[in-house]
């Protein structure tokens, strides 16, 4: 199966600055994908770059097999929800369904309809009046009836209220489950991924830092705690990601493929907080650092 | 596509069409009564003696009448902002406004290249523009065509006797407008791209289209065919300007606003030469008796001094030509900036 995104050296500079760098990823088909890293790790980039809205800098990116925006075939194949649920303020909800009837030649009017009608919106409604969530609801019913294979939405939560997000986030799994989409959603939060996603990517300081199936991650890190120890004495294939000791205790989140087999560690499972925190704040650190080098 | 344009077109088209209609009204309800003050002062079949007698009358009348000078500088204003107006409000925010509202986003992820979605939008809207300010053009000069006619028959006297060349008139009437107006709006669609915001990518369209407008009738239209030069005896001249100075009118200085025998040319500039040809402005010693008292007598004098009148002018024959170039210039600066919109769209900005 060709992988849904396959980037290759990929980076994007904004003048002199590079919001994205060197990323290689090959994302299989098939996931629900996390793409998670703070505010500005280069998320709507990386994003933008899959759409074909921005152009890379460096290196290559495909999408479904194909350039990103290539032609309307590829176009027609991949749907975005681009952050803060962007609509024609002035256009009716229902002129937004016709719009995407006109410009998309796989319509699924009839999917359309009924999301709307389920969702309670008013056709007659200009969409500069919606609240945000029923605004993101209706971009994604724009986006999911054009019966994309790949569904990209940046930051689709972001702006909405809990219960919202709660309720478009389960709307999202059902539409993906009705038609075996592949899907790539974005958060600087977590807790909004863990429920939905099976892929994930950690993205921070313009680096992917970490990328593979949620189960696998899981199943090749522990959290160690015991009787405390310089983690530099741990056996080889052990990485340490993040590390915090007391006075007598130390607390390790390690990544390793085989079995932890020191009994002097108590070994608990990590959580996908637990695992994407750590990663960030060890990208933070090694940021830190490099800056005081630099300074020295 | 279309659909969409026109979802996102309609208040400006309606907008448009009630200005054009307000415009029409107006000409309508005033036109036939301009027509029957032309029918009725007789320079229709006049004698050519008369003719120009005739015409600046009617002219006159017009003018202190009032109301019809007004209307006239009300369309000629209307048709001289309406390709600015369409540049600004039509332009400008064609693509800016996307960008800002990140509607792009949405439109731009649909099954439909980019390059296609600005080919309808900059086809649908740009001819709409080249309609409404032509449009605009073709009532005017319906309901001007006495005034024109007059000017041609030699009427002067007021401000409403402009030739076919003034620069009011050839701005407005013909073909110009046309090409004015698909030029500020590329330009408006253009400075949108480049700056992403629809205010200052306003101003800007506004800045560039207002110098060019100023430019074109000073430098650049007297450039387009090479002007042709003449020289003529001061007693033919029959409408001058002459101005003295210095002591006992020892400096002259001496101007025409038509040429013999070239009714209608444009006249770039005119000036007193001596008999070798160089331009003067001293008055011959034996001339300055005359000089303050007795203008025919003084050009009389000037003549028999060898002085004589240059003029450099194109000739009326030319008025085509110049509107056709002209209309090309601005049609083709139109497609290039129509190009480069492409080009960048396709560049990614998102």
């Amino acid at each position: 199966m060709t992988a849904v995104i396959e980037a290759g050296g990929l980076g994007k500079r904004y003048r002199r600055l590079w919001a994205l760098s060197d990323c290689t990823l090959s994302v299989p088909a098939g996931h629900v994908v996390g793409l998670v890293g703070p505010n500005g790790a280069g998320k709507t980039t990386l994003l933008g770059l899959a759409t074909g809205m921005l152009a890379p800098t460096t290196g290559t990116i495909e999408v479904l097999g194909g350039r990103p925006a290539a032609g309307p075939g590829q176009l027609a194949r991949v749907g975005y929800l681009a952050q803060d649920a962007p609509v024609y303020a002035g256009l009716s909800v229902a002129a937004h369904l016709r719009l995407g009837a006109h410009l998309n030649p796989d319509w699924d009017a009839e999917l359309a309809r009924g999301r709307i009608d389920r969702l309670d919106l008013d056709l007659r409604q200009k969409a500069g009046t919606l609240s945000g969530g029923q605004r993101a609801q209706l971009a994604l019913t724009l986006a999911v009836a054009k019966r994309p294979e790949l569904l990209i939405l940046d930051e689709p939560v972001a702006s909405l209220d809990p219960l919202a997000r709660r309720e478009f986030l389960q709307d999202l799994m059902e539409a993906t489950a009705e038609q075996g989409l592949s899907v790539v959603l974005s958060s600087h939060l977590v807790g909004d991924l863990e429920r939905v996603c099976d892929y994930l990517i950690v993205l921070v300081g313009s680096r992917v830092r970490l990328a593979g199936p949620v189960e696998e991650l899981l199943a090749r890190h522990h959290l160690l705690s015991g009787p405390r120890r310089d983690p530099g004495s741990l056996p080889d294939g052990m990485q340490v990601i993040s590390a915090s000791h007391t006075d007598v205790q130390s607390t390790l989140l390690v990544r390793t493929s085989g079995p932890i087999l020191d009994p002097a560690w108590t070994v608990s499972e990590v959580t996908l907080e637990d695992l994407v925190l750590a990663y960030m704040s060890q990208a933070a650190g090694r940021g830190r650092r490099n800056h005081l080098e630099v300074q020295r | 596509m279309t659909w969409l344009t026109w979802q996102q077109f309609r208040v400006q088209a309606l907008t448009a069409t009630a200005a054009l209609a307000a415009f029409a009204v107006l000409l309508v309800a005033t036109g036939p009564h301009l027509a029957s003050l032309y029918a009725a002062s007789g320079i229709r079949g006049c004698q050519p003696a008369s003719c120009e007698h005739l015409a600046s009358n009617f002219l006159q009348q017009l003018y202190t009448a009032g109301t019809y000078w007004v209307l006239y500088l009300l369309g000629v204003v209307i048709i001289l902002l309406a390709p600015a107006v369409i540049g600004l409000f039509w332009g400008a925010p064609l693509i800016a406004r996307e960008l800002e509202t990140g509607t792009s986003a949405l439109a731009w992820n649909q099954s439909i290249t980019r390059t296609r979605w600005l080919a309808v939008k900059l086809t649908l809207t740009g001819l709409a523009a080249i309609a409404v300010t032509e449009g605009l053009s073709l009532m005017q000069a319906w309901w001007a065509a006495p005034i024109g006619r007059a000017v041609g028959y030699g009427g002067g006297g007021t401000n409403l006797a402009m030739g076919r060349f003034s620069s009011v008139v050839f701005a407005t009437h013909g073909i110009t407008p046309l090409g004015y107006a698909a030029f500020a709006f590329a330009l408006g669609v253009t400075a949108g791209a480049l700056i992403r915001r629809t205010v200052p990518a306003m101003a800007v369209t506004l800045a560039i289209f207002a110098v060019l407008q100023v430019a074109m009738p000073l430098w650049i239209r007297p450039q387009l065919f090479p002007a042709r030069h003449t020289v003529i005896s001061v007693a033919s001249l029959d409408s001058i300007s002459l101005q003295q100075g210095g002591l006992n009118g020892s400096s002259f200085n001496l101007g025409t606003e038509d040429l013999p025998g070239q009714p209608g040319a444009w006249l770039l500039s005119s000036g007193a030469v001596n008999a070798a040809g160089h331009a003067t402005s001293t008055t011959p010693a034996a001339c300055t008796a005359q000089s303050m008292r007795n203008t025919p007598a003084f050009l009389d004098c000037l003549g028999s001094h060898g002085i004589r009148e240059a003029v450099t002018y194109q000739p009326a024959s030319r008025y085509w030509p110049f509107q056709w170039t002209e209309t090309a210039i601005y049609l083709a600066l139109a497609l290039g900036l129509a190009g480069y919109c492409f080009r960048r769209l396709n560049r990614r900005l998102s």
